[in-house]
């Protein structure tokens, strides 16, 4: 029931622009496939979680994306321009950080930018404060990153990853190694790069909250190939049927107003919690509640019981068995 | 053309920017140094007539040449393999620029660092000879010191393509300076064999050619050059092609 509602895979919500489009991408090793003809595509704006147990090929494919890998076959098309044939007209849309974000540890954050910005066209030096304000990095740009904290590497990462303004931002495990701090701070950037500068964003991991908290959308792969797409900031209209835990002062009674209503269906009582499980149609939600109260069944607390992204996660990939 | 000026200026403050930059330069300086001192008090000062013979003398790829060598084999080798180990290499390939590119603006910066090295040879020799030799006297000028400069400058560019290879091809420093340093040990071991003359080493120094000589019989300095022309070719042809195609994982 959920996962039908789930995945709706490449038709979503939002009809904006195509970012990104995979199509049938594979790669082959000694006559193993590590990526095997996987395609999805991104639109504007939207953030996109790559989702795989270790070793189910987010890295390779990430890799192809930005050209550092070379694809057995297929082709990744950037604003419409192929990595393998328009490299650098493609790669110029693209800002990546790629496992750990490492730079010149002798030079200084402000040199080593510029590096980069001397390799990118159309960006002026004052390209360099807007992006360093940005990730607020001000107060380090003149030390040299050999004395920079991870989580400052990451910020310069990321500043150097959105130096050259590219439409996607492509970032492989980006909260690896952060405290909770950096953690949060990360996802504030995120949801402000796409949301205030209409960037594309797609975030590799494995850490499931993670990408529930932030992502509109998750890919998930296992051995090298696509095993779904799914949705994961829900319309509220987009599921009918809701599953809830109410908790009332008599369990008993409760049921057996609840069974009186039209549509809805009583899954269970645990009479231990006074918790009664119904499962009914959105729109009879208040109806279920006036008829609770009416009845005098005092309720303390109603909980949707959702399915978490992890429950689906492993019920995709099978368990945490290794590729 | 601008772009790729940058990408050269990138490289050069890469190795510019390091705290040991200046090292190299200032061990050879005083090399020169030492060795204008020792020839002066235990050869004696008229050993060389004038500063220009000391010079056109010294730098040849017998003398300060294979000294200087070893450092701008050092100074280079990690050009292309640091970018490697440092992990860099993953947001230097993620430009709008070619791989093709890159590399050319690395190559460009080696040559560009073995002639501020020979250069700075040259004008430590002659300000070394002037102090211990004079600057009058003897028949050697301008020219003669221009010829051993260009003798060592073919010397030094061939090691110089050689380590920026190796770098790409092993992407290890350690291995890049040993074994080209290795190679510039034994370049001067001649095997007495007809096949040999079309071996790099006995071609690499130009300086044999000097008044009629030949390295081995039957070898001409024109053989030499085109020999040294087909080997560079080679080892930039194979450094370019597994560069280009590498799959950086």
């Amino acid at each position: 029931m959920n996962s039908s509602t789930r995945n709706q895979g490449l038709s979503g919500p939002m009809k904006e622009e195509t970012v990104l489009e995979m199509q049938g991408v594979s790669k082959v090793i000694k006559g193993k496939a590590i990526v095997d003809n996987l395609s999805f595509d991104i639109r504007r704006g939207e953030i996109i979680g790559l989702l795989g147990p270790n070793g189910a090929g987010k890295t390779t494919t990430i890799r192809m994306m930005t050209g550092l890998i070379r694809m057995s076959r297929g082709d990744v098309l950037i604003h419409g321009h192929s990595i393998r044939k328009d490299f650098k007209r493609a790669i110029s849309q693209i800002g990546a950080i790629i496992e750990n974000p490492e730079f010149y540890p002798h030079m200084t954050g402000y040199d080593n930018l510029k590096q980069y910005l001397r390799m990118s066209d159309g960006a002026g030096e004052s390209r360099i404060d807007e992006v360093v304000a940005l990730v607020g990095l001000q107060e380090a740009m003149d030390k040299k990153v050999k004395a920079y904290s991870l989580g400052m590497r990451q910020r310069l990462g990321i500043a150097q990853a959105l130096l050259h303004s590219p439409k996607l931002l492509i970032l492989d495990e980006p909260t690896n190694g952060l405290d909770p701090a950096g953690i949060r701070e990360m996802r504030d950037y995120m949801r402000t790069i796409a949301e205030v500068e209409g960037i594309a964003i797609l975030i590799s991991s494995h850490m499931l909250a993670e990408i529930e908290q932030i992502c509109h959308r998750a890919v998930v792969i296992q051995n090298g190939k696509l095993v779904t797409v799914t949705q994961l900031a829900e319309a509220p209209e987009a599921r009918s049927e809701v599953a809830l835990t109410i908790r009332v002062d008599n369990a008993g009674n409760a049921r057996t107003v609840a069974e009186a209503l039209q549509g809805v269906e009583v899954t269970g009582t645990d009479e231990a919690h006074s918790e009664l499980h119904v499962s009914l149609p959105d729109g009879n939600v208040p109806e279920l509640v006036a008829a609770l109260s009416e009845a005098k069944v005092g309720v303390y607390r109603i909980t949707e019981n959702k399915q978490s992204l992890e429950d689906d996660f492993l019920k995709w990939t099978g368990g945490n068995r290794i590729a | 053309m601008r772009k790729f000026n940058q990408l050269v200026q990138n490289e050069w403050l890469k190795i510019s920017k390091k705290r040991s930059f200046t090292v190299p330069y200032a061990l050879l300086v005083l090399m020169v140094f030492v060795i204008g001192y020792i020839v002066h008090t235990v050869a004696g000062a008229d050993t060389y007539a004038s500063a220009a013979e000391f010079t056109a003398d010294s730098l040849l790829p017998t003398g300060i040449g294979q000294v200087l060598v070893i450092l701008v084999i050092v100074g280079i080798a990690g050009i292309v393999s640091k970018e490697y180990s440092q992990g860099t290499i993953k947001f230097l390939l993620i430009r709008a620029r070619s791989r093709t590119a890159i590399l050319a603006s690395k190559y460009v910066t080696v040559l560009l660092y073995s002639l501020s090295m020979l250069l700075i040879a040259t004008i430590a020799l002659f300000v070394s000879g002037m102090i211990f030799f004079g600057l009058s006297g003897g028949d050697s000028g301008l020219s003669d010191i221009l010829t051993s400069l260009l003798y060592s400058s073919v010397y030094c560019i061939v090691y110089a393509t050689i380590g920026f290879m190796l770098g790409i091809l092993t992407r290890s420093t350690g291995v890049t300076i040993g074994a080209t340093i290795f190679a510039t040990t034994i370049d001067k071991i001649i095997i007495y064999r007809d096949f040999y003359k079309y071996f790099l080493f006995p071609n690499l120094n130009l300086a044999a050619y000097k008044d009629g000589g030949a390295p081995m019989p039957g070898m001409t300095l024109n053989f030499s050059i085109v020999l040294l022309c087909i080997y560079m070719a080679l080892f930039l042809l194979a450094g370019f092609a597994v560069f280009r195609r590498r799959d950086v994982a």
